[in-house]
């Protein structure tokens, strides 16, 4: 077999474990598709089905390990928060994605 | 070292082709005399739908749009928003609208005027009715479902919208939605007199 499963399991210490959350993997890979445009607050809970004591918390902790950014905008003549992934964020979904598409057999 | 003379042949015609669709969408902003701004959030929103829109009308702008937490949405945009700020704000283009294109932009900013919020509802409904051949019920439910912030009011105003400039209706089909949607367009336009 070419990529035996050991040594995938073994190139998953090079990420970060606390990504591995459904909403942050769901946040992440919503968030990085949008690139330095980024997204809502409320966009992301209505898109994402996210409530907000869930949503909130987790949009923090990807903030705090410097991944997402955020700060308010005006649209429409209101006030909103507007989440953006970081080159750092962005690197990290890159190689998460990777490594599950290799784990999944994908061939990445 | 040898000249690798297929790939000096392939590498410009790609890079014409990716500076062509930049450029004719440059040219559809300044027909529609749009002041685009990145660091305005609006601004970038209502780029995004405005080439869903015509996309969806069946212009081919060359930026694909799918569905993304944003609503129809193509990243690829995003990333020449960025990428050439510069020609996007100072519009920038050689490229010339053809009589279609043309009728198209005037229909765009006769209809929506450049507003981001009925330009948000009427692309997001159009995708939903046209892409992914939802039924006009099914169309309005995921519309409400994405966009739960916007009022009845203006979620009616937008999908009306979207109609108008996505399909060539009747004389009659005109009257029908002048009937059906009157009194929230009407509700519409008061609320914005507050």
């Amino acid at each position: 077999m070419q990529n035996d499963i050991l040594s995938i399991l073994n190139e998953s210490e090079a990420l970060n474990a606390k990504v591995f959350s459904l909403v942050r993997l769901k946040l992440l890979a919503s968030l990085a598709a949008l690139g330095p445009d980024g997204a809502t607050y409320r966009e992301l809970r209505a898109a994402l089905g996210i409530n907000d004591g869930v949503l909130f918390a987790n949009l923090n902790v990807l903030k705090e390990m410097g991944y997402l950014t955020s700060g308010k905008i005006t649209s429409e003549g209101k006030e909103l928060e507007l989440y953006t992934i970081t080159t750092e964020g962005q690197d990290e979904w890159k190689r998460t994605r990777t490594w599950l598409c290799r784990f999944l057999h994908c061939g990445a | 070292m040898e000249e690798n003379t297929n790939l000096a042949v392939q590498v410009p015609p790609l890079r014409c082709m990716t500076m062509e669709k930049r450029k004719k969408v440059i040219a559809f902003f300044r027909e529609l005399g749009f002041e685009f701004n990145i660091s305005r959030f609006d601004d970038r929103l209502i780029a995004q739908k405005l080439v869903c829109l015509l996309e969806l009308r069946g212009i081919d702008l060359g930026y694909s749009c799918s569905m993304y937490v944003r609503g129809p949405y193509s990243p690829d945009l995003t990333q020449d928003l960025f990428a050439f700020t510069r020609e996007f704000e100072n519009l920038e283009t050689g490229s010339r609208l053809n009589t279609a294109e043309k009728e198209a932009a005037g229909e765009l900013g006769r209809i929506f005027g450049l507003k981001p919020v009925p330009l948000e509802v009427a692309a997001t409904y159009g995708y939903y009715a046209i892409r992914q051949n939802c039924d006009p019920l099914e169309a309005l439910r995921q519309v409400k479902r994405l966009k739960p912030f916007y009022s009845e009011a203006q979620i009616a105003l937008g999908i009306s919208n979207a109609k108008e400039f996505l399909s060539k209706p009747t004389r009659e089909d005109l009257e029908e939605l002048k009937k059906e949607t009157g009194i929230w367009q009407r509700a519409s336009l008061k609320s914005l007199e507050h």
